[in-house]
């Protein structure tokens, strides 16, 4: 699919949000809220290069962020918010602008809500995307990778663009609809997360398009939801560069529920993904494969302040070779069979010392290294175990 | 080991038999709501009355057995799924979480004096300055 270029949209947007943002401190703020969360813990991943490269325990475990929202009428509100994260080697480190948009109210009234956002957004169409780097709205540290691809995150975290959202009570309950459409601006440093060191180029999203919806039937614990996604990317080599002029189209078919009881809930999401590379590897190379993962998550409440979660996590490369034996033979033997899947198995504990002081404590056991970086470049030197484990832990203050 | 479970049952007791109200300022258009329109305004996606006035939710802290009550009887939910509800909300910026209130006390302060004001309260016969609002399925 062929959009607009999307950058001089982006400029101006911003530029207009930052304006509107200056203004809001001379006015008067009895509409303005604000929070934020600070939290730091530590993680080893040893024989991966998931975290560091040296197998040591790693303190690279650091999420904080202050937001604001603010009413600017009653139609009009101006949100923002800025993070600080360092994952190691999982995504970019340091300051960045989360979100800041301008959220519309198109209409309202009791049964029907509808919503534009403009300016920078985040991803609403999975159950986590959201707020993936809010660390105690998320059930475990590490979230299931065959979703939540860490390689993956500065693009899948939110877009610069136009988004709307729709909430309708009906007669079969709640249905909730979500559309966006923007593009993430990738920095060197993100697309070599992305394409590996090797990369020198520069690479480029030049749009992603979501839609989603969820259902919550009336009288129901149940949660359901679908979302699409459709993105393309281009490569521009360097003069040096490893890889060819290439493109890339990245599209998602996702499934997602949830089940709320009492003292336990289950959430669960399947997503196949479509990719397919023209040129970049070799001018004229040609490649569509289909991965397709899903994980289950089972939270259970002790004791009061204290849940326990049990996390079932399944990702294969391709799906007409889960084993990987296809993908080890493509290469001449030389990448293993074990990336070309990811099978991981958590058991995590969460205790609140206070309402919003909580620590989080899990240990992953791992069968393959298809989800670790890079997803085009296979780091042999680094990943030299099909079998592996992690640890993490991580204390969370919020307010 | 028979008095953890004398205990246990007092609690139970205790909590069951704990009925909430929703209440609203006395010049909010509305006698009674749905339990739907209820989750809308709890979950923030409601944000005006009728009249067009903004709405302003309050609550008490979580652990407040009024508050547990609240949310189960009159909801339908868990405590644990509005805290989600409220910080997706604060978080992703997609809107203001609810006014958090230390005490019933202070909850029937605040909803009497504040325009458009909704919170809950404990069961009782002091009504004089507050509405009650009947819900229904």
């Amino acid at each position: 699919m062929n959009y607009p270029r999307l950058k001089s949209f982006m400029l101006r947007s911003k530029l207009c949000l930052l304006l509107l943002l200056s203004c809001s401190w001379q006015l008067q703020a009895d509409e303005l809220q604000w929070h934020g969360f600070i939290s730091q813990g530590l993680i080893q991943a040893p024989e991966t290069n998931f975290v560091n490269l040296d197998d040591s325990i790693s303190a690279e475990l650091t999420d904080v962020g202050v937001n604001m929202s603010w009413g600017v009428s009653e139609k009009l509100r101006l949100a923002g918010q800025a993070v600080y994260l360092d994952g190691g080697r999982r995504y970019t480190k340091g300051t960045r602008l989360d979100y800041l948009f301008l959220d519309w109210t198109l209409y309202s009234d009791f049964d029907w809500r509808l919503n534009l956002f403009i300016g920078r957004f985040k991803n609403q169409h999975w159950l986590y995307s959201a707020t993936r780097d809010v660390p105690f709205t998320r059930n475990a540290i590490v979230l299931p990778q065959s979703v939540y691809f860490d390689s993956f995150r500065d693009i899948a975290v939110g877009s610069d663009g136009l988004a709307l959202k729709s909430t309708h009570d009906t007669s079969i309950g709640e249905i909730e609809l979500n559309w966006s459409w923007g593009a993430t601006n990738l920095s060197k440093e993100q697309g070599q997360i992305l394409l590996s060191t090797q990369a020198q180029g520069n690479a480029e999203q030049d749009y992603v398009h979501q839609a989603s919806v969820f259902w919550r039937p009336d009288q129901s614990a149940w949660q359901l939801g679908l979302s699409l996604l459709d993105s393309d990317f281009s490569y521009k080599k360097a003069e040096l560069d490893l890889y060819s002029d290439g493109a890339m189209t990245v599209q998602r078919v996702m499934l997602n529920g949830r089940y709320a009881a009492e003292y336990w809930e289950l959430s669960s999401e399947w997503v196949q993904e479509r990719l397919d590379i023209s040129d970049f590897y070799v001018p004229g190379f040609k490649r569509n494969s289909f991965s397709q993962g899903w994980y289950l998550q089972g939270r259970y409440n002790l004791m009061p302040r204290t849940w326990a979660l049990l996390s079932v996590d399944i990702f294969d490369l391709d799906k007409d070779d889960r084993s990987g034996v296809k993908f080890s033979q493509s290469t001449g033997g030389m990448v293993p069979a074990y990336f070309g899947y990811q099978d991981d198995v958590t058991l995590g504990l969460t205790y609140d010392i206070k309402d919003n002081l909580r620590l989080t404590m899990e240990h992953h056991w791992v069968k393959g290294t298809a989800r670790l970086a890079y997803p085009v470049m296979p780091d042999l030197q680094h990943n030299k175990s099909e079998y592996w484990q992690m640890w993490a832990m991580q204390l969370m203050y919020w307010f | 080991m028979n008095i953890k479970f004398a205990v246990a049952g007092f609690v139970l007791w205790a909590c069951s038999a704990l009925a909430t109200e929703v209440v609203t300022h006395p010049a909010v258009p509305m006698d009674q709501l749905t339990v739907t329109q209820l989750r809308a305004i709890y979950s923030m996606r409601q944000q005006n009355w009728p009249d067009g006035k903004a709405i302003r939710v309050f609550v008490l802290s979580a652990k407040n057995p009024i508050h547990q009550s609240f949310a189960k009887e009159k909801l339908q939910m868990f405590p644990y799924q509005l805290d989600r509800i409220w910080q997706k909300i604060t978080y992703s910026g997609l809107g203001a979480a609810p006014v958090v209130l230390t005490s019933e006390q202070q909850m029937r302060e605040m909803v009497a004096n504040t325009e458009g004001a909704i919170g809950y309260i404990e069961n009782s016969d002091e009504l004089s300055t507050l509405k009650v609002i009947h819900v229904t399925q």
